[in-house]
């Protein structure tokens, strides 16, 4: 086998089964298996949790996976982390892996928090000597102080996660494998962890990154996978990947639609540009759609697009209480210039009681998709999360000083 | 192999840690390596000396002597047994995030036992003024009987870590069996009690390799002669492939821990 430079990682045709649910030992499973064969009724013991996936990362890549709770990222890491090992293929990992994948990653809760970093540096295969050299920087960024002499049992869940991030992205890893971890951590350290994590790939490692927050995939990897049902959907330049992912969730969301109804309902949605063609950037949107009332209402309607879920990039309302009489009612929203760049977005609508605290009359949902032509989205520059694709205009005067 | 070398210094930080979580949480601490088998040495010398009136086959030498040499042999192969057994599910949070060799695991918890095994040694260099029995120069024969020590307790410590991880059941079941096997084992008496004929006690030897490990050192260190090479072959030959069970069985099943922890 040639040997890799180190922080390459390579998986090829990796496949991973585990035992069906109802046979959780391994005892079990063989006496059924035993029961199943002489009783000629075969069924499968066991589930597909990644089927097929081929990998292939070169030093100092970032790469993103995204995809739905349960489609197998994390097996895929852990895989990849050497923890797990597939059932079928080869997974080459070159060099000193750094995983991080929950939240108190091998941390021992009886030790002392000092204990606990020479023991991950052990097990990472670093020596003695080169974890002193790092020390004080992940006290300081485990921001420990005195508590890195008190046993870790003693720690609360953030020390623990601060001082586990901490270890994993000092100790110089040549690979580092990052497991939705941040959600943890107050909005400062996120950003610290971020920050960190673009220090660990200038210096060239390797990173792996599991998150929900799309955001900060995007401002972090140049990669991405979006896995699904245990397969690679999609693969290649993260912005594809999480343009595909974003749509996939729309998608499945107005799907769904039809079903959801809420003591009122609307129908004929359409979000297009006045003239009827296509919406442009900066050009003008006008959203249309009518509301059923069975008698008369008072209601707040509120309007949104979004990119990502149900999280809008921006709100709308009449800015008033509505009256809908019974009978149908055509609602007209026009939005004269659209802020959006390339891409697909998605109309949301909710209907809610006039008062404070009024119950939902339509609850939040999708209602209809629509094209946005124009300038693409810039790109951002590394680790800094974009929040929402807005396009902007703006003009700039950069003259040499007198 | 290599990898394993590689990891050295996590077999001693492991081995480090699981003594000093061990000792530091008891108000005794480290004496706890010496009272355990001078406890048991106590109970059996007085049991045999005292109730029993059995012939322990001690040829001269004073039964505490041979009874604490039998038990520390014994106590290393118990507790690194029993630890190690336990030592990959005791550290399933590290295994499930952290990659490593996983044989570092049983490795280190059979360096703790030897660890507590050399302080007891100490006490047993204490025990020889004490009772007026002096050492035999043929002593230096230990290291050799240690070899089929090590190779079988490493081979059943692997065993057992790994299969432990898939049937919970043996963790309740291995005291029992550990106390069974010290009453199978000529570890408060000699072989020479209870087996007469020679090509028997190779058989014996065989099935139970720690039986020639415990006569012989015995027949070095208190009687001054040299080990029965028959029977000390024939456990030599069952360690080392008892090692290389224990090896590719857990070779085999560390494939699949992450998959049930």
């Amino acid at each position: 086998m040639p040997t890799l430079p180190d922080g390459t990682i390579e998986a090829a045709e990796v496949w991973k089964r585990f035992r069906s649910d109802d046979r959780p030992s391994y005892l079990q499973d063989q006496l059924a298996r035993v029961r199943d064969r002489l009783s000629g009724n075969f069924r499968p013991s066991y589930r597909w949790a990644l089927s097929d996936i081929n990998v292939r990362a070169e030093p100092g890549e970032s790469w993103g996976l995204v995809g739905a709770n349960g489609a197998g990222k994390s097996t895929l890491l852990k895989i990849l982390s050497r923890v797990m090992y597939p059932t079928a293929g080869r997974v080459d990992v070159a060099g000193r892996v750094g995983a991080l994948i929950e939240v108190r990653a091998g941390i021992s809760p009886l030790l002392t928090g000092r204990e606990n970093i020479y023991l991950t540096g052990s097990i990472m295969g670093i020596k003695r000597r080169d974890v002193t050299r790092r020390f004080d920087e992940i006290v300081a960024f485990a921001e420990l102080d005195k508590a890195i002499d008190r046993q870790v049992k003693f720690y609360s869940s953030g020390m623990q996660m601060r001082l586990g991030f901490g270890v994993a992205a000092f100790l110089e890893p040549d690979v580092l494998l990052v497991d939705e971890v941040l959600a943890v951590g107050d909005a400062t350290f996120q950003q610290r962890c971020l920050d960190r994590i673009r220090a660990v790939l200038h210096e060239g490692s390797t990173l792996f990154f599991v998150s929900h927050d799309l955001a900060a995939v995007e401002a972090t990897c140049k990669n991405g996978i979006w896995v699904a049902n245990g397969t690679i959907q999609t693969i290649g330049p993260i912005r594809d990947v999480l343009t595909a992912y974003r749509g996939a969730v729309e998608g499945e969301a107005v799907e769904s639609r039809q079903q959801i109804t809420g003591r009122l309902s609307i129908r004929d949605v359409t979000a297009a540009s006045p003239d009827g063609s296509l919406p442009s950037t900066g050009g003008p949107l006008e959203v249309n759609l009518t509301i059923e009332a069975p008698h008369e209402h008072r209601v707040w309607i509120y309007l949104g697009v979004s990119e990502g879920a149900a999280t809008p990039i921006f709100l709308l309302n009449p800015g008033r209480e509505t009256i809908l009489p019974a009978g149908p009612t055509n609602v007209r929203c026009e939005i004269p210039s659209l802020p959006l760049p390339s891409g697909r977005f998605y109309v949301w609508a909710g209907v809610y009681e006039h008062w404070e605290g009024g119950t939902e009359l339509v609850p939040w949902q999708p209602l209809t998709r629509f094209e946005v032509y124009g300038p693409k989205l810039d790109n951002a520059p590394p680790a800094v999360v974009r929040l929402v694709p807005l396009h902007i205009d703006s003009s700039w005067d950069i003259d040499r000083a007198a | 192999m290599r990898e394993l070398w590689d990891f050295r210094e996590l077999v001693m930080t492991l081995a480090e840690r699981d003594l000093r979580v061990r000792y530091k949480q008891a108000v005794l601490g480290i004496a706890w390596a010496v009272l355990t088998p001078l406890a048991m040495m106590i109970v059996f010398t007085v049991v045999f000396t005292q109730v029993g009136h059995i012939n322990a086959h001690t040829n001269g030498a004073p039964y505490a002597l041979f009874a604490y040499l039998g038990l520390l042999a014994w106590t290393f192969f118990a507790s690194a047994v029993t630890t190690g057994g336990m030592s990959l599910v005791g550290n399933l949070g590290l295994l499930n995030k952290l990659y490593c060799p996983r044989e570092v695991f049983p490795i280190a918890a059979m360096l703790d036992a030897a660890a507590d095994a050399l302080i007891g040694t100490v006490v047993l260099l204490v025990l020889f003024p004490i009772t007026g029995y002096a050492p035999k120069p043929e002593a230096y024969f230990v290291p050799l009987l240690l070899i089929p020590l090590v190779a079988f307790t490493l081979g059943v410590t692997m065993a057992v870590s790994s299969i432990v991880v898939f049937m919970r059941d043996l963790r309740l079941l291995l005291p029992l069996v550990i106390q069974l096997g010290l009453f199978v084992t000529p570890v408060i008496y000699s072989s020479a009690t209870f087996i007469k004929s020679k090509s028997l006690l190779i058989v014996y030897s065989f099935l139970n390799p720690l039986a020639p490990v415990l006569d012989g050192l015995r027949r070095t260190v208190l009687q001054g002669l040299a080990p029965s090479w028959g029977p000390l072959a024939a456990g030599t030959v069952a360690s080392f492939l008892t090692l290389y069970v224990g090896f590719v069985l857990f070779k085999r099943l560390e494939t699949g821990i992450a998959d049930v922890a």
